[in-house]
This record gives C-alpha cells, sequence and structure tokens, in this order.
C-alpha cells in the first residue's frame, strides 16, 4: 500500500496533514503520537472513509478516491474503538457474519469465516448468545471477530486495548501476531507503549501533522530526544536500560533477562 | 480516626444470579494512598460505588454487611449527603460533564449551587479547586472543548470543590493519552499531598505502585490480599488472578534479585536500578 | 463547540433586559392587539418589535424567518383576496383574478399578527442565552430537574451527532453502502438504530450517576452562582408592560 505525498484537512483551514508519504509491506506496523497528531485522521484515510484534499492513498492499484467506502471494504478493515459503536444485532454470529455479507461472500463462505473468526478470538461458545448479553471486553473481541471474518487483507485497529486488563490485552496480541504470521498487513494506533514493544515490527510516531520518526520498533524506541518532543515516553523496559547505561535498546522484559543473565 | 470502615460487604446487582461482591471487610485511616486491582468483572467498580452510596441507593439490588465512611453509614444516608464525605471520578471524560452549563467555571459551580453553598464561598472553593488542578487558565471555556486530560482535571475539580475528604477514582486514565494520563496522576499526586485520602482503581502497574500505601487486590468479589505494594507484587500467583506485577518487579523477579533490606521485589525503577545495576551472575 | 440556541451575542440594553421582562413583552404584545382589535394597534406593536429588535443589532437575523413566513402568508393573501365570503368591493384585478378589499384587508390583518408574534418571539430567541432563561425560571419556581433537561438538550444533540457519524462510519467501513440510490440509503438506516440506541442509553445512565454524586438530588435550597440582573430597570420595564396591559383592558372595558 502506497500514500503519496497525502494532505489533509478540515473545513476550518487548519491542515491536519501535511504531505505525507509512507509505504506499507507487510510488518506489523503502530501508529502512536499524541491525541491531535494526526493519527486518527490518517487512518481513516487509508480507509476511505475520508478523501484526501491533496495527494493520494493508492493500494492494489486503486485508488481511494475512486472508490466508495463500502467498495474498499473488501481490502481493508477497520475495528473501531468503542465496539458499542458498531454492534447491532442480537446474535453473535449475526454480528459477525454482517461484514463478510455486505462484501459479497457467499453465505456458506461468509458462515465459515465468521465460525474461524469466533474461533480466534475464543468465543466460539457464545456464538447464539446477545452481543448485549456480555462484557465490554468481550464485545471488543466480538468487533475484532467480525472484522477479521471479512479476510481483509489490510487490517487496523483504533486503540485495541483501552478498557482491557492483562489477559484481555495477551489476548488481543497473540490476534495480532497470528494475523501478521498468515501475511495480512495489521495497522493499529495505540497508546500503550509497552504494547507496541512486544506485538509491532514497525512503528510511525506521528506528531503535528508529520510522521516523525519511521522504523523497526527497536530503532525508533532509541531516539529518545525524538519521542519527548512528540509527548511519547519509552516503555518502562528501556527505561530501566537507559538508567543503567546499557548501550542496546530492549523492548520486552524477557529480552532483558536473558541479555543479563549471559 | 478510621475513614472508611467496611464490614462483610456483599452486594448483588438486581436481575442477576450471582453476588458481585462476596463479603468485603477492610479500614482505610486518614490520609492513605489506597490502589485496588484486579482483573475485569472482579468487583472493582462495585466496590467503588458501594463507597459513595450509588451501590445500593442507584441500582437497588440485594445489599449486606456495612460501609461506614467518615461516620456516615452508606445504606442509611442519601447520595448527596455522602457526596459531602467522598466524591468518586468515573472512567469516561465526557459522561461526567453535566452539559447543562457553559463555561468550565459554572461546570464546578454545579455540585455547589445543587448543595445550597452561598456565593461568596463558592466562588472562593472554585477558585481554588481550578488553581489545585492547573485549569484556571481555561476556567471560560466551553467544557466539551477540552482535550481528554482537562476534562478529567475538571470532574476532579467539580468533586473537590464539595470538599469531600475522601476521593475514589475508577479507572481514571484509562480512555486518556499518555500526556492526559500524566497530568491527571500528578493532580492526584498533589491532592494526596493535601491530605486528601484516596482510593484507586487502575491497570497501570507501575504508576499504581509508586504511588500507593497499600494494595488491595480483588478476584472474583472478594479481597485476596491487602498490604503494601512491594508484598503484594512479590507474590508468585499475581497471573492466576489476571494481574501482572509491575515491569521493574517483573525483570527483578526473572533475575531474582530481592532488595537486601526488605526481602521482597523492588516495585519502582529507582529500587530496580540499584538492583540490577549491581547485578552478578 | 456548537450548541443549539438562536443567541446572538451582542452587547445592547435589550441583551440586558432579563428573560422574565421579555416573556412578559411577548405575552403583552400578543394580547393587546386582540384586546383592541384595530389594525393600527397590531402596526404599533409590530413597530415597536421592530424597533427593538434595531435597537438589539439583531433585525438582519429575523429577516430570514419572516420571509419564510410570507410564502404562508401570501397564500392567505390570495385566498382572502379571492375567496372571503365577505367579498363585495373589488380593489384591482390580475388578468380574470378579481381580489376583492375586504378579503385584502383581512389577510393583512393577519398578516400583522403573525409578524408581530414572530418579532416579539425573536426579541426574546434572539438576545437570551437559552442557560439565562432557564435559569431565571428555576429561580421562579420551575423544577430544577426539567431545567436541567431543558438546558442539557442544547449541548447533548450536537454530541450526538457526532457520536451518529462514527457510527454511520463503523458500519461503511463494513461494507454497508450509505451512497447512492434511495432505497439503498433507507436499508443502511437500520444498522445505525441500534448502536444509537445503545450509546444513548449508556451515556444516560452514566451521566445520571455523575449527576447524582454531584449532590443533583440533594434536599437543600438551591443557590446560584451567577447573580440575578433585577436591576431597577428590569423592574420599571416590566412595571411599564403590565400598566400597559391593564390601560389596554380598562379601554376595552369603557369604551
Amino acid at each position: 500500500m502506497e500514500v503519496k505525498n497525502l494532505h489533509f484537512f478540515y473545513e476550518d483551514n487548519e491542515e491536519i496533514l501535511s504531505g505525507i508519504n509512507l509505504t506499507f509491506d507487510s510488518r506489523s506496523t503502530a501508529i502512536i503520537g499524541q491525541n491531535g497528531a494526526g493519527k486518527t485522521t490518517f487512518v481513516k484515510l487509508l480507509k476511505g472513509l475520508l478523501k484526501p484534499t491533496g495527494g493520494d492513498v493508492i493500494f492494489n492499484g486503486i485508488n481511494t478516491k475512486e472508490s466508495t467506502v463500502a467498495g474498499l471494504a473488501r481490502y481493508i478493515g477497520l475495528v473501531f474503538q468503542n465496539p458499542n459503536d458498531q454492534i447491532f444485532k442480537n446474535k453473535v454470529i449475526d454480528e459477525v457474519i454482517f461484514g463478510p455479507l455486505n462484501i459479497g461472500q457467499t453465505h456458506q463462505k461468509a458462515r465459515e469465516n465468521s465460525i474461524n473468526a469466533l474461533k480466534i478470538v475464543g468465543l466460539y461458545e457464545k456464538i447464539d448468545e446477545n452481543p448485549y448479553d456480555l462484557s465490554l471486553s468481550e464485545r471488543k473481541l466480538i468487533s475484532i471477530a467480525s472484522i477479521v471474518a471479512m479476510n481483509t487483507e489490510i487490517i487496523i485497529f483504533d486503540e485495541p486495548t483501552i478498557a482491557q486488563d492483562y489477559n484481555g490485552k495477551e489476548k488481543i496480541k497473540s490476534i495480532i501476531k497470528d494475523l501478521s504470521a498468515k501475511g495480512r498487513l495489521v495497522i493499529a494506533i495505540t497508546h500503550d507503549m509497552d504494547f507496541v514493544a512486544e506485538t509491532f515490527e514497525r512503528t510511525l510516531v506521528f506528531a503535528k501533522g508529520n510522521v516523525l520518526l519511521d522504523g523497526t520498533t527497536r530503532e525508533v524506541y532509541s531516539c529518545i530526544e525524538e519521542l519527548e518532543s512528540a509527548y511519547l515516553e519509552p516503555p518502562n523496559v528501556t527505561q530501566l536500560c537507559q538508567r543503567i547505561g546499557v548501550e542496546k535498546t530492549f523492548l520486552t522484559v524477557e529480552e532483558f533477562i536473558n541479555y543479563k543473565k549471559k | 480516626m478510621k475513614k472508611i470502615i467496611v464490614e462483610n460487604l456483599k452486594y448483588k446487582y438486581p436481575l442477576t444470579n450471582e453476588l458481585a461482591l462476596k463479603g468485603i471487610s477492610f479500614d482505610v485511616e486518614k490520609g492513605e494512598f489506597i490502589g485496588i486491582i484486579g482483573k475485569n468483572l472482579s468487583g472493582k467498580s462495585t466496590l467503588c460505588q458501594a463507597l459513595v452510596g450509588l451501590v445500593p441507593h442507584f441500582y437497588k439490588g440485594g445489599y449486606g454487611g456495612k460501609v461506614v465512611v467518615d461516620g456516615l453509614e452508606v445504606s442509611k444516608s442519601e447520595i448527596s449527603e455522602l457526596s459531602q464525605k467522598v466524591g468518586i471520578v468515573f472512567q469516561n471524560p465526557f459522561t461526567q460533564v453535566t452539559s447543562c452549563k457553559l463555561t468550565v467555571y459554572e461546570e464546578i459551580a454545579f455540585g455547589l449551587e445543587n448543595m445550597g453553598i452561598s456565593r461568596g464561598e463558592m466562588r472562593e472553593r472554585i477558585d481554588n479547586s481550578l488553581k489545585l488542578l492547573g485549569i484556571y487558565k481555561f476556567k471560560d471555556r466551553n467544557p466539551f472543548d477540552l482535550s481528554g486530560g482537562q476534562m478529567q482535571r475538571m470532574a476532579i475539580a467539580g468533586i473537590i470543590a464539595m470538599k469531600p475528604e475522601i476521593i475514589v477514582l475508577d479507572e481514571p486514565t484509562s480512555q486518556l493519552d499518555p500526556r492526559g494520563s500524566e497530568e491527571v496522576f500528578k493532580a492526584i499526586q498533589n491532592l494526596s499531598k493535601e491530605g486528601m485520602t484516596v482510593i484507586m482503581v487502575e491497570h497501570k502497574m507501575e504508576k499504581i505502585a509508586k504511588y500507593s500505601d497499600r494494595i488491595m487486590l480483588l478476584n472474583d468479589g472478594e479481597i485476596v490480599d491487602f498490604d503494601i505494594p512491594q508484598k503484594i507484587f512479590s507474590r508468585g500467583d499475581l497471573d492466576s488472578y489476571g494481574v501482572t506485577a509491575p515491569v521493574f518487579t517483573k525483570i527483578c523477579k526473572g533475575l531474582r534479585i530481592k532488595s537486601k533490606v526488605t526481602g521482597l521485589y523492588p516495585i519502582t525503577i529507582d529500587e530496580a536500578y540499584d538492583l540490577v545495576v549491581n547485578y552478578i551472575e | 463547540m456548537k450548541i443549539l440556541s438562536l443567541y446572538q451575542e451582542r452587547n445592547t440594553i435589550i441583551h440586558k433586559v432579563d428573560p422574565i421582562s421579555k416573556i412578559l413583552y411577548i405575552i403583552i404584545s400578543i394580547t393587546i392587539p386582540i384586546i383592541m382589535p384595530y389594525k393600527i394597534i397590531g402596526l404599533l406593536c409590530m413597530s415597536v418589535s421592530i424597533i427593538l429588535l434595531l435597537i438589539a443589532k439583531v433585525f438582519k437575523k429575523v429577516i430570514p424567518l419572516v420571509s419564510f413566513s410570507m410564502i404562508i402568508l401570501l397564500s392567505i393573501i390570495i385566498i382572502q383576496g379571492l375567496f372571503n365570503g365577505l367579498n363585495d368591493i373589488p380593489a384591482f384585478h390580475i388578468g380574470n383574478l378579481i381580489f376583492y378589499k375586504e378579503g385584502l384587508l383581512f389577510a393583512l390583518e393577519i398578516c400583522i399578527r403573525v409578524i408581530n408574534i414572530l418579532c416579539a418571539f425573536a426579541i426574546l430567541v434572539l438576545t437570551t442565552k437559552p442557560s439565562d432563561l432557564i435559569e431565571s425560571l428555576v429561580r421562579r419556581g420551575l423544577s430544577p430537574k426539567i431545567g436541567y433537561v431543558l438546558s442539557s438538550v442544547l449541548q447533548i444533540i450536537p454530541q450526538m451527532s457526532s457520536t451518529m457519524a462514527t457510527i454511520t462510519d463503523a458500519q461503511r467501513s463494513r461494507g454497508m453502502e450509505t451512497e447512492g440510490k434511495l432505497r439503498v440509503r433507507i436499508k443502511a438506516f437500520l444498522p445505525l438504530i441500534g448502536p444509537v440506541v445503545m450509546n444513548s442509553l449508556i451515556n444516560t445512565r452514566e451521566r445520571a450517576m455523575a449527576l447524582e454524586v454531584r449532590a443533583f438530588n440533594s434536599k437543600a435550597t438551591k443557590t446560584f452562582l451567577n447573580e440575578e440582573q433585577n436591576s431597577s430597570y428590569n423592574k420599571i420595564i416590566k412595571v411599564i408592560l403590565i400598566f400597559l396591559l391593564l390601560l389596554a383592558v380598562a379601554w376595552r372595558v369603557l369604551i
């Protein structure tokens, strides 16, 4: 997927995004940055919910300007932050199958994909229950399943770990790693620096409508000054290492422990 | 003087079969900072709401046991009475905005108007709260024009203007970005320094370890443990309760280095730093 | 942030008058022409309202409102001019259609009444902050809970419309078409109702809890942060208005 010289502003003349140039390969990518830096706007532009005022977003030879949102839905899925903004059916299976049916899967294929998706998020036993009877974190997993079932090449998550406890986060981490291993491009907007360190191969730092840093997560997390200027703190492990004066940038607790034991 | 006394608190929400709280007992002294941790649905929010009277008065449901807050028995008092003893701040900054006031200043006045406070006293309290929370410069803005962190600080200001001596915070930063979170934690720390008794539910273990005097671990509606942070996070069975230790503690656990003074694992970056630097395999 | 109101911020003396006086003015300017049904009285009231609007510098905002009602008024003029039962003396004609004097005068009276009412309301709506109006009513006995509902609606409705936009985006992202033929758009409406209702219910409950813990249900007598604008000239205005009303009644009774 390619983003060429992307510009965007709303009616009030402040430009939200000023000239973004990026290419996405299949590495799982996290997008971090302060609120107001343009992350959500960027993701909406990728999804076609907003059309660029300048520049293009192109993937698979399709330019987002030339397609409706629903038309793009078969290639690129977006899991919204609040599951309550999405859920409307009174059976879990009906909710999950809604997306696949809309983008033209046959009923049988759609059902198959939905069941698989529910198994991936670990909620297969609740398949006939009413989504409103489930807890908030379970509803979040349902909303993830309903996008995964659409089998899109690209999946975007908007703040996947908000309001999740430790177990919930671990589950989402494994879902993302799983999808990435299957070759899908996973992009996520998140504030959770530890989560990013443990899960994503590539990290983009947005600040004031521009991409401040772009590289592997390890590289990006080593650039302490730039991160500070974007009001971001490196994850706790990395902070401890920097305190000690270790040269290498560590991303997870396990890495550091193994290093120290040698 | 004990600020909060909870004796065998039991609670069941209406139309459910299971107890949300299964016999909770504990005390809190004046000025303490108590952290509450536990996995989702362990009863943390229910406990918070039981301290301010929302449980049982807002929900009704089945209630047992006794909660006494600053001398008032919760089940026998009105929520508006209790609001002068204990305040609560919720997760979502948006739904705490009254939306009937056009400026931040008037927004803080809302609770005071309801209480019947005189105008002069009102202005003094509002000015103090705004300054304490660092949002005095926003006093003439529309409440909805603030960022998430500013909105949460406004919610806290609105509560402390009512002058409770206890404040309960139920995951106040979970919907905020890192900067907003930091602003809110600093504000809470200030309140604690001024002598406020603070009860806070949080998932950010590093933060709660840093600020709490004692931590309560809840699971399935019961208290598993209620002790100083070092003891709680040194437990080996945290996983089974769906919680994790702060990163620094995890590192030291992995390297098996304990503090020589306490015999427990460190919980903050400073403590961990000392031990890790001197680590020899 | 947009709030739902027509209030125009200006610094005129009309703006400084308290809302209750303006409500009184509306009542008076509607009642007096009814008590004294002479066209001259109607015209007088209308002129006064227009002058007040000019002083308040909001006259320009009334014009679209009046123009809109002109469409209805014009149809009244035409129908009455042509078909009023009392029509006798012709006034003028357009082609084959004859407009009669009686009908036209009757229609004129209606027009004056309607514009009068519109202008009087406009003075209230365009120069009063909704929150001030509601606060005045609560001070005089309106239940604070109703007052709260009225004031919060003005800010919550714009909020809801932005939530609607997010919900629509979420469903479009799942392949639901919203652009295109009318039938497509109607079909797109169903998946939106559930989330909108659900969100509103959840928000309402959370908001209710937040209000409770801010002593919303306290039995104490409510006080007000803002000082009431009860300067002497507000009292004088009320006295004058009531005096005029009594004059009109006296006129009617004695003459």
